[in-house]
């Protein structure tokens, strides 16, 4: 017994030193690893200063395209059913065109804001990324994942797009000064509007949707006089940390602007020196509060918004849900849908802040970044010229192949082909050009609205401001939080006694720490427009 | 030859060694390898720095969960769920493992034991779609049953109060079918030759149930007990997040550890802060089963798992 139990122990440690071996031999790759990505970048650097030093001397000259090369881009949404047949026509016309194929991997929207990091902290192999605002380029790029892109390198292999990109575009694209993205060539305005039935109002003979008040009016009147149909719809379950209508009603609606969204912190818009302040303690939101209030008490959305899960506008296709709030390309594409599928329903656009200033896209809402570790940069970025602006490919890549996913009406429309729902619902925005084309269905009505709003799209110096968190993770970390705890019940209406409500959350935010990310953010804009002058 | 000591214990046992050999590979390289990975909670993870080169930053990773005002809560929370989740499961567990034992008619035990073995199977994601068709206010069918019969209907998406009972009783309902198995497993296990002579001398059902079946149930019961409790600072993300989601207004009572980090942390996406709660539920759980092991030691000494 006594002995056996001595072997035990003895094979135990036996198995602990192996494994601690192990483990350190794993720390040794481990580091090389990391040595030998930081190698590469040195590599992948070497392209670029190669370029800058011959690039004066010899613009003109075509780059080596002789060696094949295989190109991995990874891009997000689910991978259309008809996808592979789409980019093996490409494939063919790459081959022929840079000497290079492309493999796509997609990540799907149901978890890509999982994998999509660890595709960089893992480092895995891939030369182009799909990236955005809102898709962490300025976290990756501040993190190292993206391979710096300077002048020369795109002059020489993307010229193309050097050539028709307007400069503030890459201005914008830039992160502490440097640029990692191709952003997408378009103008877009970030506005929110609402979606409704147009046949309810008129059924019930309301006037013009044109403000908060009557958009109120039309919910009230929906959510008391038929039944079975919810007034409003919001997905509150997913995460986001605002009321779905805040945009409009408390973005627009005073023409305030939010920094980053995962904290409540905002300036106005024209207020030249940027000074940041804390919106849930604003006069404003207060009252926003008592309108939402009211909606909720009066049935306009579910009792259990904050646990819905249903796709909205699916509801809403299905007649089960009136309205909903969303950008005007969205919404479009909704009536568009809704006109083909579901004629019995009348959908309507309208902007229920008319008089706010209107805000453009900011080039990083859609673009492609060069994986810093990458191996083809050149071919990388020659792709990504085409894929922007040769309309032969951009065609191909956008619409499908012609004849069975769109007909193409001259070179500025088309209309959906046959299988046209089989190449569709994945990220290829993040070439959007001039040589988009517009659906010849597209609703005029979102394109009289869009037409009104561009002599009001206003621009400010704090447009392109990216708030830099590496200082207070913790804090917004715990901001984000309250905000998705008690913030949203609030918004919501489902406090009972909001002004109680209001004063924990301000309190909780206190708590957890905000004053520290405003000074910080407030330090950060501060730098930034001192920076412009 | 005469051999003895260790290398001699090796090759006497070389045997029943290989058979163990696939279990202890199975540890070291899924669970002692990747504990060097701790350095993370202590480190600013870069990619160039990768998980052994990236700069130590000392404690502050574990800043943001103890500043959050949120640790003690959802430390409690992780906690009394799993202990009601062990206590409640369990008992259920051996119950029905008894009821299936004791009867005696063959095709009704087979039914029943699939039927209690089904929800295992059904994913969490699914459970909580099912539960919220269920309760939802406006449509939730038990809504629409209690409005048809003129009884105010139930909130349960706002009202914190319901959840503790109704995710205990989701879990039992499924985990049941898994536990009794294994249970049952033990109890057919136990001697018959125990049973008959009970029945000669006269013991009727219960007496059998109370005097054979539970006592020799006890170090089963003992074992999976105590394994449990290794756990207990894990909350089982999979059901939190799918029976809650993001719905603030219940967190107070159903926020558990693995929820919140992931609720906090998916918008910074920091690896180094992530470790660092892992870290700490890690931490706890082995003190926990130290705790829990010494305490079955005092009690009875052959029964404890070291």
């Amino acid at each position: 017994m006594q002995r056996t139990r001595k072997s035990a122990f003895l094979l135990l440690a036996l198995v602990f030193v192996m494994s601690l071996l192990l483990a350190a031999c794993g720390g040794k790759t481990g580091k090389d690893a990391g040595s030998s990505a930081s190698a590469d970048n040195g590599a992948s650097g070497t392209p670029s200063s190669s370029a800058s030093a011959s690039a004066p001397a010899s613009n003109a000259g075509n780059p080596d395209t002789s060696k094949e090369v295989k190109l991995k881009m990874i891009l997000l949404g689910g991978k259309p059913a008809d996808f592979d047949q789409v980019w093996s026509e490409l494939n063919a016309k790459l081959k022929a065109k840079i000497n290079a194929t492309v493999d796509v991997e997609f990540l799907d929207w149901s978890d890509w804001n999982q994998k999509y990091p660890l595709k960089f902290a893992a480092n895995e192999n891939f030369d182009i990324i799909y990236t955005a605002n809102w898709a962490y380029y300025n976290d990756q790029a501040l993190k190292g994942g993206f391979l710096e892109l300077t002048d020369d390198m795109l002059q020489k292999y993307a010229p193309q797009t050097w050539a028709t990109m307007p400069k503030v575009s890459w201005e914008q694209a830039k992160v502490n000064g440097k640029l990692y993205m191709v952003p997408n060539n378009n103008v877009e305005v970030t506005n929110k509007i609402v979606l409704y039935r147009e046949d309810l109002r008129k059924k019930y003979n309301l006037p013009e949707i044109d403000s908060l008040e009557s958009y109120a009016n039309y919910l009230k009147t929906v959510a008391k006089n038929e039944k079975g149909i919810t007034a409003y719809g919001a997905k509150a379950a997913d995460g986001w940390k605002w009321h779905e209508l805040d945009q409009a009603t408390l973005e627009q609606n005073n023409d305030f602007h939010v920094v980053d969204t995962r904290v409540p912190m905002a300036y106005k818009l024209d207020d030249a020196t940027g000074k940041v302040f804390d919106i849930y303690e604003t006069p404003e939101f207060k009252q926003l509060l008592g309108y939402y209030k009211d909606l909720a008490d009066n049935g306009v959305w579910s009792k259990n918004v904050v646990s819905n899960k249903n796709d909205v506008w699916q509801d809403m296709k299905a007649g089960k849900v009136s309205s909903y709030a969303q950008n005007i390309g969205t919404t479009a594409i909704n009536m568009e849908e809704a006109r083909r599928d579901t004629p019995n329903q009348e959908f309507m656009i309208a902007d229920i802040t008319p008089n706010s200033k209107k805000i453009s896209a900011i080039s990083t809402q859609n673009g492609l970044a060069i994986h810093a570790t990458s191996k083809n940069v050149e071919r990388s970025l020659m792709l990504i010229d085409l894929l922007q602006n040769d309309k032969e490919i951009h065609d191909l890549t956008m619409y499908g192949i012609a004849g069975t996913h769109f007909n193409p009406q001259g070179d500025k429309q088309y209309t959906p082909g046959p299988s046209a729902s089989n190449y569709t619902g994945f990220s290829n925005w993040g070439w959007n050009s001039p040589l988009n084309r517009q659906d010849a269905q597209y609703p005029q009505e979102a394109n009289d609205m869009f037409d009104g709003w561009q002599s009001k799209v206003y621009h400010f110096p704090l447009e392109t401001f990216v708030f830099d968190d590496t200082k207070v993770k913790t804090e917004v970390a715990n901001v984000s939080n309250v905000m998705l705890r008690y913030a949203i019940p609030l918004e919501y209406g489902l406090v009972k006694d909001t002004d109680k409500g209001l004063a924990d959350l301000i309190k909780q935010l206190k708590a957890a720490g905000i004053d520290k990310v405003q000074q910080e953010m407030q330090a950060q804009i501060d730098a930034f427009l001192a920076n412009r002058k | 030859m005469y051999r003895s000591g260790f290398w001699g214990d090796l090759a006497k046992y070389r045997t029943l060694l290989l058979m163990l050999l696939p279990g202890v590979l199975f540890f070291v390289v899924f669970a002692y390898i990747p504990m060097a990975g701790v350095v993370m909670a202590f480190k600013q993870y870069t990619y160039e720095g990768g998980i052994f080169g990236s700069p130590w930053t000392g404690w502050s990773n574990f800043r943001f969960f103890f500043d959050s005002g949120s640790a003690w809560q959802v430390t409690r929370n992780t906690a009394l769920y799993n202990v009601a989740f062990i206590v409640v499961n369990n008992l259920l567990q051996i119950v029905m493992a008894i009821l299936l034992f004791e009867v005696a008619v063959k095709w009704f035990r087979k039914i029943f034991q699939t039927m209690l073995f089904l929800p295992y199977f059904i994913s969490w994601v699914v459970v909580g779609a099912i539960a919220y068709n269920l309760l939802s206010y406006d449509y939730g069918t038990i809504n629409v049953v209690l409005k048809a019969l003129g009884i105010e209907p139930i909130d349960v998406y706002n009202t914190a109060a319901y959840w503790p009972a109704l995710l205990v009783i989701v879990s039992a309902w499924k985990a049941v079918g898994y536990g009794s198995i294994m249970y049952l497993a033990a109890i057919t296990g136990i001697d018959t030759e125990m049973y008959e002579a009970a029945e000669i001398d006269g013991a009727n059902v219960f007496q059998r149930i109370v005097k054979i079946t539970v006592p020799n149930l006890m170090p089963t019961v003992i074992i999976l007990v105590l394994l449990a409790i290794g756990n207990i600072f894990r909350g089982d993300f999979g059901m939190f997040y799918n029976m809650v989601g993001n719905n603030g207004l219940l967190f107070a009572s159903t926020d558990v550890i693995d929820t919140f980090v992931f609720r906090s942390l998916t918008g910074s996406n920091d690896i180094g802060m992530s470790s660092a709660a892992g870290f700490y539920q890690s931490v706890l759980g082995f003190v926990t089963i130290l705790l829990a092991n010494y305490a079955v030691r005092k009690y009875d000494k052959e029964r404890a798992l070291f």
